[in-house]
């Protein structure tokens, strides 16, 4: 009796410790990574690379892969209930990072890793919460930028140049019209495109007024008092009336884009820097290069606006695999997997670490490359609590356009719903 | 006799339990939850008092505004609907006298069509610039009625309200057709031989002998007007702007932003709101015609 409850307790104790990837001498040696995402964010050349791993390390990656609509509240509840997978992805961003995913309580702290001096400062700062680096950001966040995207020809027929400020922007817009051109195509319906307008333009506020993103961001400063945002709405404001959008603007939606910029009838489209590819890839004869690009001159900006944020992946705190992980986001940094990863996805042009060859036309190169000190990040993805109010700020910005609300009444809008967003999420700036 | 007497009252328990455990406390635990800070940005839920209601009640806010158009969209539509959907029911019931099914079963189609379809259909009816509406009316020369339907702040409402109307007419014929179908025919009859009129016999027999029917459709339409969410919300989302928001729209945007006390203090309000005036409108067409 006494050798058969011996036996018992030798095999549970064996089968628990299999269960629990400890390898008795017996086991083979086998981890398996669980990585949950966004089904977005698994690009396939990340699986073709997660083969790879497994050849080389013997470590597989389970992808638990999540619908978009429902990832968040997936993830918390993974979170919050302490089940998360080894890896969890996630966005990037300083609102992100602490109010959805707590990463200080729930990532590992990753700012010794190899890869984590190399990644782009712009972009390894979104991961980042009081000096620490919690997540790999293993996306395009540097080729998208969102420009004002111009049709050759038509400038060149009224001869007209890339505008260096406000003034000579609308004096282009003018000419246009008056030739009986469409100035530009901004689909407003949406209730989304045209908010672009105004954080899009963070580098340009920050530099006229250096450290204002940290003011907002402890509340020492509103964005009502800031002249630089009032004097971007304003002019958005007589575009509108000057009607440079058109005359449907309202009802213009952002699907018919490609359809609107085909007959060069509307000289220019405020869209991602791959939006020529766009029109070729809906329109043959159009040619990419027919197209250039110009930063959005509002209040007389010429800074690149960088959006950094973008889908990461962090490794759970409470994972048994930490060091099998660290290795995973070490391989796919390798500058062959980098490569191997940008070549594979058609959609991206380029990755935020240096050394990658990047695919942009020689023309949007030369931008990128003219604006290569000239940049900064947007303020949806620098300040707390705006990129969560987006579709009101849109709201806010149509009424202005309808004449319901003014420019001021617009920034003090979007200072409380901050207020609102701020208290409920209990934060000590806002509840001293 | 005892028995008898209570198995009726025994009979409802089961049905009572169930109404309450899963309408009733539900129901509470939401009102409960308009006093609290419930939100998706922590996990704390603190009572806050009437705080929720005074952000409502402000000034600085909209929501006034959002309920001003819930108004309007309500009163407008009842009148438009019962008005409309007898003219059809009288129509179809003496006035049509070939193809009548045909005609009721056309009457009645939109109502089964999904609203969000509805929404994308005429958002691509009234577009300004390549809309079947405003195309049509250029082609017939009248440019100058051409509109910015769904996008002008002053008319998109009303569109919506015209729009809604379309859709749910053949809901309200149906009642009153079926209403005005219970009629006899003889009280027609004898009023004709007194000599009574077409306007006369509409007044003196069909009004008042339709009276329990655009009760119902008239209760049934408050509720649906004040509750109105997904037309608005397939049309113009609110917009342009704020222009044609309504209690829903602002319930729905409160809980999508994550501020779950706020949404369901709006909610409680409009609860409020529909207990009291559906209790009124009962009330007040319930009471017995005065006698002559």
């Amino acid at each position: 009796m006494k050798k058969l409850m011996l036996l018992n307790a030798v095999s549970a104790i064996a089968l628990t410790a299999t269960m629990f990837g400890v390898s008795p001498g017996f086991a083979a040696d086998k981890v398996t990574l669980t990585y949950l995402a966004d089904s977005n964010w698994v690009k396939a050349p990340e699986k073709e690379l997660a083969k790879k791993f497994e050849e080389q390390t013997g470590i597989a990656i389970d992808f638990q892969i999540v619908p978009s609509d429902q990832y968040t509240n997936v993830l918390k509840t993974k979170l919050n209930s302490g089940e998360a997978t080894d890896i969890f992805g996630g966005q990037s961003g300083v609102t992100d990072l602490t109010l959805n995913y707590n990463v200080e309580k729930n990532a590992v702290d990753l700012s010794g890793e190899a890869w984590a001096k190399q990644e782009d400062p712009l972009v390894a700062a979104q991961s980042t919460v009081n000096g620490k680096l919690y997540g790999l950001t293993y996306w395009d966040t540097l080729g998208y930028v969102w420009v004002v995207n111009y049709n050759k020809a038509t400038f060149k027929k009224f001869g007209l140049e890339p505008p260096k400020t406000y003034a000579e922007f609308k004096a282009l817009c003018q000419k246009l019209k008056d030739g009986g051109v469409q100035p530009l195509y901004e689909p407003i319906s949406d209730g989304w495109h045209h908010v672009l307008w105004f954080p899009e333009l963070g580098p340009r506020y920050e530099q006229a007024s250096p450290g204002l993103a940290d003011k907002l961001n402890t509340n020492k400063e509103k964005f009502a008092d800031d002249k630089t945002m009032l004097t971007d709405l304003t002019e958005l404001k007589e575009m509108f009336d000057l009607g440079f959008f058109g005359e449907n603007a309202l009802s213009d939606t952002f699907a018919d884009r490609t359809k609107a910029m085909s007959d060069g009838k509307i000289a220019m489209f405020m869209a991602q820097s791959a939006f020529p590819q766009d029109l070729h890839k809906d329109y043959p004869n159009i040619s990419a290069d027919d197209f250039g690009a110009f930063v959005m001159p509002l209040a007389d900006n010429q800074l690149l606006n960088i959006n950094p944020a973008g889908p990461t992946h962090f490794i759970y705190s409470g994972s048994k695999h930490v060091a099998e992980a660290k290795q995973y986001l070490d391989f796919l940094t390798k500058p062959e997997n980098l490569q191997t990863y940008l070549d594979g996805e058609p959609q991206f042009f380029t990755l935020p670490f240096p050394g990658v060859k990047a695919k942009f036309s020689p023309d949007l190169q030369a931008f990128m490359d003219a604006h290569k000190d000239a940049r900064g990040v947007v303020y949806q993805t620098q300040i707390n609590y705006v990129n969560s109010q987006w579709m009101d700020i849109g709201k806010d910005i149509t009424a202005m356009f309808t004449g319901a609300q003014t420019p001021e009444d617009v920034l003090k809008n979007l200072d409380k719903r901050r207020a609102d967003f701020a208290d409920a999420a209990k934060d000590p700036a806002w509840n001293k | 006799m005892q028995l008898n007497a209570r198995y009726p009252q025994l009979f409802t328990w089961p049905a009572l339990v169930l109404y309450t455990a899963f309408f009733i406390l539900p129901s509470l635990g939401g009102i409960v939850y308009a006093f609290t800070d419930w939100s998706s940005y922590s996990d704390e839920v603190n009572f806050v008092g009437l705080k929720n209601f005074r952000k409502l009640f402000s000034v600085d806010e909209n929501y006034f505004a959002y309920f001003w158009n819930t108004f309007i969209f309500t009163g407008v539509t009842i009148v438009l609907k019962t008005v409309f959907g007898l003219a059809l029911a009288l129509l179809l019931d003496k006035g049509v006298k070939s193809f009548v099914n045909f005609y009721r079963a056309l009457i009645y189609v939109p109502v089964v069509l999904p609203m969000l379809v509805v929404g994308l259909i005429f958002r691509s009816i009234l577009h300004p610039s390549h809309g079947l509406l405003n195309v049509t009316l250029r082609a017939v020369g009248l440019d100058v009625l051409t509109q910015h339907w769904l996008t002008d702040p002053h008319l998109a409402l009303f569109s919506v309200m015209v729009i809604d109307t379309w859709k749910g007419v053949g809901y309200i014929m149906v009642i009153l057709l079926a209403g005005l179908q219970t009629i006899p025919k003889e009280y027609y009859e004898a009023a004709e031989v007194d000599g009574a009129g077409a306007l006369a016999r509409f007044r003196f027999i069909t009004l008042p002998m339709l009276m329990p029917a655009i009760m119902v459709v008239t209760v049934l339409n408050v509720l649906y007007g004040l509750r109105v969410f997904d037309i608005v919300y397939a049309t113009t989302n609110g917009g342009p702007g704020y222009a044609s928001e309504v209690a829903q729209t602002g319930i729905f945007k409160a809980f999508s932003e994550g501020q779950y006390g706020l949404g369901t203090a709006l909610s409680s309000v409009l609860f409020v709101i529909l207990l009291f005036v559906g209790y009124g409108v009962i009330r007040l067409l319930e009471r017995p015609p005065a006698r002559v």
